[in-house]
């Protein structure tokens, strides 16, 4: 991609996934989520086929709808401008929303902002309390279930 | 060319061949298995990494056509609304499994004589039942003895951690009045043989780095290596060839270079799953047998059972802390196992409580179910989301159908260009009406135990993880492929010990199943060596 499709995806990218209001979570964009698609684009070349004309169709939208690149439209002028390319290019926004959750959700910093340790499940696991095994009391009332082979 | 003649000849190191390995290593035979995957690397495995959930799209996804390692052999699965799901390595597909480990039930051998459909096992529950108890001891069982939904049986080690999430549906159960029991898994609760306990990482379906799931790369292969089995890896076997005398003589395969092998043997035993093995019986022909080996009933490949699952998802308002435990074995419930022809449909199902999704599933989940809007409303969306659903599934018996089948692709082929599987499956009548009744009482429970929200699924389409009854065993040689003991009816030196042997596919998860009837046919071999081709 080059800069300008990369400038484009990132303020596609803060559309999708826009900075929390409490500033917890940030957006997609500034989070740096263009090198998580370029990278996904370079392992499966067959989605740039989507990603890039999609960038495209954006850009053309914002400059016939509003006059200006899609990256200087307000908040709402870009969720308009993406209303009206889902319609036109059905596959681009799923598609597109569909990675951005996956490089934004295992983000170390999003993981943060859950409330969750930022690190992979292995090796330390996570720790649970001991069953209350008494909840079992009723079922353990009930006549055999099975029938005999 | 390799031409030293074997005494047994295993092809396919997964949970059926790994536990045959074992038992036949005391023998002293000459024991060798070929598997075409290689050992896994568990430090590697994707639990380790912050990417961990996405692996299930890429390399470590149920489905070989989505992996395509170069271990893997595609599957044309576009005749059947279920994909076939399996995995090649030393451990088969147990390095992908969830471990949810339940045996059959006495009545699972019997549904002709109790339900009058499908056909009668040609042995019952009391004669698997010490080579459960075996396996229990050597997968690392655990659970909790008393379930009054089975007979009386061994569990070595105590249940997993329900947490929070699993006792909110078992109260959900009990204000129903319906069974439930923590799920028999075969996940080390404790340090078992050498394998350290499991830490609740929850990332069993993509391989369990700690080695507290028992995939049989780390509870039977040792065992049987360090006992005299060779194992060698990298080698996919293309045919079974036969002698004069219509003996499986040996096998032809390729290594890992694709360099063509033959190994010899007096004894072979298929252990490649119930897609694997009719293929490779398929693709065994010669003028003794031109429909491929050991198919003079035609049976092979017939019967594929799947068991359809349904999913359905609540959404809760409480924090379930769902992200920690063994993501497939919580608690259980066989409420609706045993037929009730009022219900439109015979025989039944289980349920089986899953964890919560992690943070990369909860966003897609709630993507594909209309619940996570891209936008401004996304974080409001995302937090009644997160840590808030629980997901249950359903496991439904699937009754066998001789137009359910595995067969030879004409075209698609694997690397070696080996002809591919392809499958040919539709759901049932009975199939939908069961689905669609666990559905109904999926939501009934959820919404018992708190969920504000439920979403349904039926059948699912990426779970065909179990592969059944595509060379089933019986004491008729034109109506079954194998003998009450696993011996093919037409060879006699040739043994098959995966779920393609099963007669039907009761309603829980085959694995433990599996292996206990690979150990029984096994200790029968062994119990037979004097006379075994008699």
């Amino acid at each position: 991609m080059n800069d300008q499709q990369q400038r484009t995806l990132s303020s596609i990218l803060d559309a999708i996934i826009p900075p929390s209001d409490d500033g917890r979570f940030p957006g997609a964009g500034a989070l740096g989520l263009v090198a998580h698609i370029a990278a996904a684009i370079e392992r499966a070349p067959e989605l740039g086929l989507t990603i890039e004309p999609g960038l495209a169709a954006a850009e053309e939208l914002a400059r016939a709808d509003r006059g200006r690149a899609f990256a200087e439209l307000s908040g709402a002028q870009r969720q308009s401008v993406l209303q009206a390319l889902d319609a036109a290019q059905p596959g681009f926004l799923p598609t597109l929303t569909f990675h951005a959750y996956a490089g934004y959700y295992q983000h170390p910093r999003v993981i943060e902002a859950l409330g969750m340790e930022p690190r992979p499940p292995h090796p330390h696991g996570y720790a649970m309390e001991p069953n209350d095994l008494s909840l079992l009391d009723l079922v353990r009332r009930r006549a055999t279930l099975y029938r005999a082979g | 060319m390799s031409d030293d003649v074997v005494d047994v000849l295993i092809i396919g190191a997964g949970a059926s061949g790994a536990a045959v390995a074992w038992s036949l290593a005391d023998t002293r035979m000459n024991v060798l298995c070929l598997e075409q995957g290689d050992w896994m690397n568990p430090m590697a495995y994707p639990g380790t990494r912050l990417d961990w959930e996405m692996a299930q799209f890429g390399d470590f996804a149920f489905s070989p056509n989505v992996r395509k390692r170069r271990d893997d052999y595609p599957v044309n699965d576009a005749d059947s609304p279920i994909a076939a799901s399996m995995f090649n390595a030393v451990g088969g597909s147990t390095i992908l499994y969830a471990a949810h480990f339940p045996r059959f039930r006495p009545g699972d051998f019997r549904t002709r004589t109790l339900d009058g459909v499908a056909d009668d096992w040609p042995l019952d529950y009391r004669t698997l039942e010490p080579w459960y108890d075996v396996n229990a001891r050597m997968m690392g069982v655990s659970g909790l003895a008393g379930d009054p939904a089975y007979p009386p049986k061994e569990v070595p080690l105590p249940p997993v951690a329900l947490g929070k999430l699993g006792e909110t549906l078992a109260r959900g159960f009990n204000r129903l009045g319906w069974h439930w029991w923590p799920s028999d898994s075969a996940i080390a609760t404790h340090d078992w043989e050498g394998r350290a306990a499991c830490t609740n990482a929850g990332t069993c379906l993509v391989g369990c780095a700690q080695g507290a799931k028992a995939s049989t790369d780390v509870t039977y292969w040792p065992v049987a290596l360090r006992h005299g089995v060779k194992l060698r890896t990298r080698c996919r076997v293309r045919e079974i060839t036969v002698d004069a005398n219509g003996m499986a003589d040996g096998v032809v395969y390729y290594d890992a270079e694709g360099t063509e092998h033959r190994q010899g043997a007096h004894v072979v035993v298929v252990a490649c799953n119930g897609i694997g093995t009719p293929r490779l019986l398929l693709n065994s022909r010669s003028s003794r047998f031109p429909d491929g080996l050991a198919n003079r009933s035609g049976q092979v490949g017939r019967n594929l059972m799947f068991h359809p699952y349904g999913m359905v998802t609540g959404v809760f308002d409480e924090p379930l802390e769902g992200h920690k435990g063994p993501t497939g074995c919580c608690i259980m419930s066989q409420e609706f196992y045993e037929t009730d022809r009022a219900r439109g449909f015979v025989r039944g199902y289980s349920f089986e409580i899953l964890r919560g999704f992690g943070p990369v599933f909860t966003a897609l989940w709630g993507m594909g179910a209309g619940r996570l809007p891209w936008g401004p409303d996304h974080h409001r969306a995302y937090g009644e989301l997160f840590d808030r659903t629980a997901g249950m599934v359903a496991i439904c018996e699937d009754l066998p159908d001789p137009e359910n089948r595995v067969t030879l692709d004409p075209a698609l082929t694997d690397a070696d260009g080996i002809p591919a599987p392809k499958i040919t499956y539709r759901l049932s009548d009975n199939s939908k009406a069961m689905l669609a009744h666990a559905m109904a009482r999926g939501k009934e429970v959820l919404e018992a135990s708190g969920a504000r929200a439920t979403v349904a699924e039926a059948p699912l389409p990426f779970a065909g993880w179990h592969l059944m009854g595509t060379c089933r065993m019986g004491t008729d040689p034109e109506t079954s492929v194998v003998n009450e003991w696993g011996r093919s009816h037409d060879v006699r030196n040739l043994f098959i010990v995966d779920g393609s042997i099963f007669v039907t596919a009761a309603a829980v998860n085959p694995t433990n199943t599996i292996q206990a009837l690979a150990l029984y046919v096994a200790d029968r071999m062994k119990q037979n060596l004097a006379n075994l081709f008699d």
